[in-house]
């Protein structure tokens, strides 16, 4: 097997922000004996992203998830721990580690704010020393996938908040990077940006090979992009694996409720629980179960009315993150 | 060939701020209307001065119209404003937008000075326009003699060296002093009052001129000003000369090791 693109070991991120006390006495002795607060913003973060891969980083506001992503991508130095993307240590290597990595901050702009979009990829081009035809290539296929071209002789200043996210995913992915993170990209977006922009991630995953680290608060986002997920509360991570055996783990199962004209029949289906009014309720956890059982329902002639539901992703989480206090071998 | 494709590169990433401003023709002219006013105005204010007072500044009325006038004129090199498209360090620093200059293939402050040669240039070449018109109208003398000149253009060139830096420097603390808008203007201020561009130092008291040889700031337009009108005659500038030279080599290891400060502020404490 081809080295990980993503190998995290161990991460930990200790801030030390200065206190400093209100009023002129307090600017003083913040100057003569600074005062230091310490704040563990990621505990022990572990885990490894294959080449081609799309993980989503999840977790509460606070959590750490920004931190690691800054951690990963080079910005930020780890109190302890080790990084490898790409079999480089991307703080120690910064320069060529740039090539191999595009980033999305959500809301912030890399764009210069005051150029049209178009001028802004060209200094990027500049500065990561493209070739003019690879840029006019790879622009050409992302104003295909975001359409950008409806906007891009428009400075960020004048885009509304998805075309601007649109410019920035095309201006982290200009130079070609394999690898990609991507903090709350979609975060503020309206559903069709939104939609666009899963579709665009999923292509780029898919057709073009990249990896890509993804964190997000929109769980449809998650089900629909991400097979993996990677859940990390106070900075440790407490759920690394599949998104369907996190929901079956931690969900408090399936439920069908069903009207038929004549129930007799039904009252010795595996996963019957009770009669609620004229509705029978069926309950489990086997999603397999649940699929035999609407497969089952839906042939039946006498059915009124069926409601099916699952757990929300959202509860899920919910779930986990009190539950899990101690991180997980995986 | 390949310098020459490195040279562009280098220029369109220099000309940014540039950009933003021919790219708006109204702040174009809003700034020539500007500086014409203040030029003007600085005119008149002198040529009144004369009028009531004699002085003991040892300039005559001439050199001091001059150098006013050209005081005007130094404050353009600051280049233009950036902070209307949010783009000053500070606001990048504040929004959290500067750690993209980590994820590029170019040291940020290795990208900060092209920008800010590039800021530069672009207001040197908006004085070297206004001190052309000013000559032609007679609000600016021509250089005492032609030694003058070019000992002018070597301490000018100094001077053009030390304003960089001094510009740099600010920028690069702003990374401590983000919250402080005002420091930045008092800071901003001081520059150009210690320089000269405000008024003339030699108009001040002795204290201060003192004071003022001191700090750096004059080497950036007092003492480049002061050989073009004559006041420092350019047969014994050598030693003003060599003063700037050392606040080049100087304020350069001061950027060096603050840049070392702020990339580590940035990686270790997150901005
Ligand atoms: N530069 C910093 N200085 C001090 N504390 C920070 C800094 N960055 C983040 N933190 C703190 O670290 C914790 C984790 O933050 P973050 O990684 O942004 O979480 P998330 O992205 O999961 O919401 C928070 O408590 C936050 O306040
Ligand atoms: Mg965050």
């Amino acid at each position: 097997m081809n080295n990980p693109a993503i190998e995290a070991r161990g991460l930990k991120k200790v801030f030390t922000p200065a206190i400093r006390q209100p009023g002129f006495k307090g600017t003083v002795r913040s100057l003569i004996a600074p005062e230091h607060a310490e704040i563990v913003a990621v505990a022990d973060v572990s885990f490894t992203v294959a080449e081609g891969e799309l993980i989503a980083l999840l977790g509460p506001n606070g959590a750490g998830k920004s931190t690691t992503i800054k951690i990963l991508s080079g910005i930020l130095t780890p109190t302890a721990g080790e990084v490898r993307i790409a079999g480089r240590i991307p703080y120690q290597d910064r320069i060529a580690n740039a090539h191999n990595i595009g980033a999305v901050f959500g809301q912030r702009t890399q764009l210069w704010w005051d150029l049209p979009a178009r001028e802004s990829f060209a200094v990027l081009r500049d500065i990561f020393k493209t070739s003019l035809a690879d840029h006019a290539r790879r622009l050409d296929e992302l104003d295909g996938l975001l359409e950008l071209s409806s906007f891009w002789d428009r400075s960020p200043r004048h885009m509304s908040l998805g075309q601007r996210v649109r410019a920035d995913l095309a201006a982290a992915l200009l130079h070609d990077p394999p690898i990609v993170f991507l903090d709350e990209p979609t975060i503020g977006m309206d559903a069709v940006v939104k939609e666009q922009v899963r579709e665009f991630l999923r292509f780029q995953v898919a057709e073009r090979g990249r990896t890509i680290v993804l964190t997000t608060h929109d769980m449809s986002e998650v089900s629909r992009l991400a097979e993996r997920v990677v859940l990390i509360n106070h900075g440790r991570v407490v759920y690394d694996g599949g998104l369907v055996e996190l929901q079956q783990d931690y969900g408090s199962g399936w439920q069908i409720r069903v009207v038929v004209d004549d129930d007799a029949a039904l009252r010795d289906v595996p996963g019957f629980l009770a009669k609620e009014g004229a509705a029978l309720v069926f309950g489990g956890d086997d999603p397999g179960e649940q699929r035999r059982l609407v497969r089952l329902l839906t042939e039946l002639d006498v059915v009124r009315n069926l409601e099916v539901r699952s757990d929300d992703l959202e509860d899920i989480m919910a779930t986990v993150y009190q539950r899990r206090a101690v991180p997980v071998a995986r | 060939m390949t310098a020459m494709a490195a040279a562009a590169r280098r220029w369109r990433v220099a000309r940014i701020s540039a950009r933003y401003e021919v790219s708006q023709p109204g702040r174009v002219t809003g700034v020539a209307v500007q500086l014409a006013l203040q030029i003007f105005l600085m005119w008149c204010l002198w040529r009144a001065l004369y009028a009531v007072s004699p002085t003991n500044s040892g300039l005559s009325e001439a050199q001091a119209l001059a150098y006013a006038v050209l005081g005007v004129l130094y404050t353009r090199l600051r280049g233009p404003d950036r902070s209307i498209a949010e783009d000053t360090v500070a606001q990048h620093v504040r929004e959290g937008r500067i750690s993209y200059w980590f994820l590029r293939p170019l040291e940020p402050r290795h990208y900060h000075r092209l920008r800010a040669i590039g800021d530069q240039a672009y207001g040197f070449a908006w004085a070297v326009g206004g001190y052309l018109v000013c000559l032609l109208v007679g609000l600016v003398q021509k250089p005492v003699s032609a030694t003058a000149l070019w000992v002018f253009l070597v301490s000018l060139l100094l001077g053009q060296v030390v304003l960089y830096h001094l510009l740099a420097i600010t920028d690069v603390a702003t990374f401590w002093l983000v919250d402080n808008t005002g420091v930045i203007g008092i800071i901003a201020f001081a520059q150009s009052l210690f320089a000269g561009a405000i008024a003339p130092l030699w108009f001040f008291p002795g204290w201060f001129q003192t004071l003022s040889s001191w700090l750096p700031f004059q080497s950036s337009f007092h003492i480049p000003v002061s050989i073009y009108v004559g006041r420092i005659p350019a047969g014994s500038a050598a030693r003003d000369l060599v003063v700037q030279l050392l606040w080049c080599l100087l304020l350069s290891l001061v950027l060096r090791w603050l840049w070392g400060r702020a990339g580590r502020r940035v990686i270790v404490q997150g901005g």
